[in-house]
């Protein structure tokens, strides 16, 4: 039976069924059903873990930090100006390759204050070094969180589920929980080869002259090329045990012989999907839904766009001074294609602009106008504006 | 009851004096507790949903005491049913029926296996005695359920065991003995029930003479008497009929010597003789019947009437199926049949307006046959029942089989059955009836409406799929061997998971989750109307997301 569960009690439970030894989390709209819920969870007794309440989302990265340094499974959960605070700390966890679990409840950053979603925080910490991981649902964010833990685990390096605040943490969705003994027997017990041991004393995040830092990066890089197997063998593998997958690298869908494609993360894709189905006249598009932000999977890319004369990128954040970071990453990697399709790139959705059906319908209009900017913020009401802005 | 809702505690002054008044829109939900498809369509008026939740809860001895309320042989109804609840399961259109039939099967053997006792109690010395005609599943079934109406039972059997059909006709590779005699064993030893063998009718005990010292006499007999058949006038010297053939079979283990048989008929009694005489070593079986096999193109009242399963083993184990045609012609070398000519069928407009089938000329063709087969049917052997027979059968004036004043007509001999099933059910049907006379009543029947898949959200149940028994190979079918095997504890269970509860309350709480208005109250205790809910209608404003949500179409809205 599948529960009505909100997104933030859904992820929660899934934490719970992974059994982290470690929670630190500070409270932060809109991912503060998901501390709660798992405090509660804690109180019931149904959660057996070492549940810090911290003063802040700095301490909460630093505790979940050094219980992941020691061996124990961690995790924590933040957004928005939470993870701009935790940034430092999200930096020291990468580089020390320490395996670890945050979920991100994607939401604007300041200012103009705005507690509505985009994906201005998780981008903000792009470079950091963490593995990305996007979801389109709940049902999906509740997987990825579940084999979040298990690629953390294999490739040592920490791994941010991130959704989409209110859009999917505040909404109630059928989700279907796994069993707690089948996750136990998927999920392999807590296993951590540097973990730190009194008896073997190590030093961790230590001065590096520049003698070795290139090659810390080099092998950082590397890592995280690797991860991109480990990414979907693990989907694969929880496909074959709980029989559904939760979007591999990326996932393509809608008609294969399109010539125009739409490219997005997140649960943009769920609208994008209802005004396919809905909007048949407007004419047929392939949908890409990229899961996997970072590591990026430019092979995978290339293979999904090919036959495209058009692909439209979505970006849920801006990157002011160039336009979409998402589009223009994309940009980058079809360069390398013999015959990269046109790419436009809109920014949709911002501080939680409401994305209606009817999006897909105009995103294909635009498409086809051949004096359509390569970018564009695609929603934005110019007539809010003073002339001199627009 | 009075229902206490927060409006009548609510503090003056707070948001709980803002009641719903006179602007909910025009509906409000109710809880409506609907049949289930699969309930509905039993003959033997199984509620499988009541079973399968007792199941889903773990609760294994009490699914099979819900089980036996309505059938005392789900041990052998597991095994040859046609299972009709399958085919009216509300989750065929989502990942395949629930297998029914495996977890019927597994809970009968599971009360064998551990001795569970029926649910029912001697009743008194003096209580009211129904005498029985026949011991087969109908006369069974009405002997049981006498006892669960404080009723005695007196059966009268003509031969020299119980189990009419389920012992002559049905071959130990679909109903192993050993099933069969466990189950009946049981049922015929409780007390308050006697049986006496080699009893009769028309030469040991008379309808009259039961009829006037029991409180009402139930005729079973089935049918057992063969009807005429020719071919054009033509009857082979060696003639056999199917059910006959079977029966003997049964008896010394032998069937006529034949190197190629064509079997005329479309039921399980044809299917099963088809079977056991390729078994047998016939080299070629063929099955004429003017019935269709399912496909797009056959309409439901066309398709072969035979538990679906058994025809997909007959394909297996090679028997021929010519549908939609007929044994035309018999061809004779003297009084010997060596061939036969096999025509095609074709539908066209009836007098009355109902499609008739006629032969399609010019597709005849002649198979070379040492034997032609009829499996058409049995009637009602007359003896001791002449005054009540009518054309053949008995043919009870209604559902309860009453045929007269404290006479009833069960099971086959009623001439509008076929199946195991209706000959339990209609053991139940006409014990209820008695019983409701003796109080001075009369028996109702469950005429609540079923559910319709429509009315399902689909949605809050995971795919999982429909489980499936294991099967002997065709090279190790014998005589002997059961062909279906078990599905075990744990699939049974997975398979009763499976079960939609269509009508029935899950407490799955969505009602509570979803209710904007917080409307939705959840109860300590079993409200009356068998939920742990109830609505809180000063509050509600009939937006209906309660009953969208509700997976099993529990809630329901209605008009004001």
């Amino acid at each position: 039976m599948r529960e009505a569960l909100e997104g933030s009690q859904a992820i929660a439970r899934a934490v719970a069924l992974c059994e982290p030894d470690v929670v630190a989390a500070y409270p932060i709209t809109p991912q503060t059903h998901i501390v709660e819920n798992l405090s509660e969870l804690v109180a019931q007794g149904d959660l057996h873990t070492e549940f810090v309440s911290v003063e802040s989302e700095f301490s909460a990265a630093s505790v979940v930090l050094g219980a992941a340094a020691t061996g124990a499974r961690a995790y924590t959960a933040t957004a928005s100006q939470g993870t701009l605070l935790m940034a430092e700390v999200l930096f020291n966890i990468a580089g020390m390759r320490l395996p670890l679990v945050m979920t991100v409840a994607n939401r604007a950053v300041s200012a103009p204050l705005s507690i509505w979603n985009d994906h201005a925080d998780s981008m903000a910490v792009r470079d950091s070094g963490w593995i990305q991981l996007h979801a389109t649902s709940n049902q999906e964010a509740v997987d990825t969180t579940i084999q979040a833990f298990r690629i953390t685990q294999e490739t040592e390096l920490p791994v941010m589920v991130c959704m989409d605040g209110f859009i999917l943490t505040h909404t109630m969705e059928p989700i279907d929980l796994p069993d707690r003994m089948a996750v136990r027997d998927w999920l392999p017990p807590m296993a951590f080869s540097r973990s730190l041991d009194p008896e073997r004393p190590l030093s961790l995040g230590m001065l590096v002259s520049p003698d070795y830092f290139p090659e810390i990066r080099h092998s950082h890089h590397a890592a995280m090329q690797q991860a991109l197997a480990v990414i979907e063998e693990v989907d694969t593998s929880f496909h074959s045990r709980f029989g559904r997958a939760a979007g591999g690298l990326l996932t393509v869908e809608g008609d294969p012989e399109a010539k125009v494609g739409i490219l997005a993360m997140g649960s943009t894709v769920g609208t994008l999907r209802a005004g396919m189905a809905h909007y048949v006249e407007a004419g047929p598009a392939r949908l890409i839904t990229l899961r996997s932000f970072r590591p990026f999977p430019a092979e995978a890319l290339r293979e999904a766009v090919e036959g495209l004369d058009c692909l439209i990128v979505i970006d849920r954040a801006i990157s002011p001074g160039l336009g979409g970071v998402l589009g223009t990453e994309v940009a980058a990697v079809l360069s390398q294609s013999a015959r990269p399709p046109h790419i436009l790139n809109h920014a949709l959705g911002l501080g939680g602009r409401d994305i209606p059906e009817t999006v897909y319908v105009d995103l294909l209009d635009a498409g086809r106008d051949p004096d359509a900017p390569r970018f564009s913020v695609f929603d934005a009401d110019m007539t809010k504006l003073a002339p001199e802005d627009r | 009851m009075t229902i206490l809702t927060r409006s009548a505690y609510g503090e003056p002054g707070t948001s709980l004096d803002f009641k719903t008044g006179n602007w909910r829109s025009t509906e409000k939900p109710v809880h409506i507790h609907a049949k289930a498809p699969c309930h509905g369509a039993c003959p033997a008026g199984e509620d499988q949903q009541a079973w399968f939740a007792l199941l889903q809860e773990g609760r294994v001895e009490a699914a099979w005491r819900a089980l036996v309320a309505a059938n005392p042989l789900p041990g052998v109804t597991g095994r040859v049913c046609p299972h009709p609840c399958e085919t009216a399961c509300n989750r065929k259109a989502l990942d395949g029926a629930l297998a029914i039939h495996n977890v019927e099967r597994w809970l009968g053997d599971e009360a064998v296996a551990n001795g569970w006792a029926y649910p029912v109690e001697e009743p008194p010395a003096d209580a009211p005695v129904v005498a029985i005609i026949g011991a087969g599943p109908a006369g069974v079934s009405a002997a049981y359920h006498a006892l669960r109406h404080g009723m005695r039972a007196r059966i009268f059997e003509a031969a020299s065991e119980a189990g009419g059909l389920l012992r002559s006709a049905i071959p130990p590779t679909r109903l192993p003995r050993a099933a069969l005699n466990a189950e009946l064993d049981r049922v015929l030893s409780l007390p308050g029930i006697e049986v006496t063998c080699r009893a009769r009718l028309g030469r040991d005990v008379s309808v009259e003479a039961l009829a006037a010292d029991h409180a009402a006499v139930l005729l079973a007999p089935g049918c057992q008497e063969g009807r005429d058949w020719d071919v054009g006038g033509s009857v082979p010297a060696d003639h056999h009929e199917g059910l006959a053939l079977l029966k003997e079979f049964m008896d010394h283990g032998q069937f006529p010597a034949a190197q190629r048989v064509i079997v005329h008929g479309g039921g399980n009694t044809a299917m099963d003789l088809c079977r056991l005489m390729k078994r047998f070593g016939v080299g070629e079986v063929t099955l004429v019947t003017a019935s269709g096999l399912p496909g797009p193109d056959t309409a439901t009242d066309d398709l072969i009437n035979v538990v679906p399963r058994e025809l997909e083993e007959a394909l297996e184990e090679g028997i021929e199926i010519i549908p939609h045609a007929t044994v035309n012609r018999l061809i004779m070398r003297g009084s010997k049949v060596v061939g036969a000519e096999v025509a095609s069928l074709k539908k066209v407009p009836g007098t009355d307006g109902r499609k008739k089938r006629v032969t399609f000329e010019g597709t005849e063709r002649v198979r070379d046959v040492d034997m032609v087969i009829p499996c058409i049917g049995e009637m009602v052997d007359p003896e001791g029942l002449h005054s009540w027979i009518n054309r053949g059968y008995l043919r009870p004036s209604d559902h309860w089989g009453t045929l007269s004043d404290r006479i009833y007509a069960l099971g086959d001999a009623r001439g509008d059955r076929g199946t195991v099933a209706e000959a339990i059910g209609d053991g139940a049907r006409a014990v209820a009836a008695v019983a409701a006379r003796l109080n001075g009543g009369e028996a109702t029947t469950d005429t609540r409406a079923e559910l319709p898949a429509s009315d399902l959200n689909p949605v809050y149940y995971p795919p999982a799929a429909r489980s499936v028994a294991p099967k002997l190979p065709v090279s190790e079918r014998t005589f002997e061997a059961e062909i279906e095997g078990d599905i075990g504890h744990e699939a049974a269970l997975a398979e009763a998971a499976r079960c939609l509860s269509c009508g029935n309350c899950l407490a799955c709480d969505n009602c509570w989750t979803f209710c904007p208005d917080s409307a939705v109250i959840k109860t300590a205790e079993l409200a009356t109307d068998g939920s742990f809910y109830l609505f809180d209608l000063d509050y509600c404003k009939g937006c209906g997301l309660c009953a969208q949500e509700c997976p099993t179409g529990y809630i329901q809205m209605r008009p004001e």
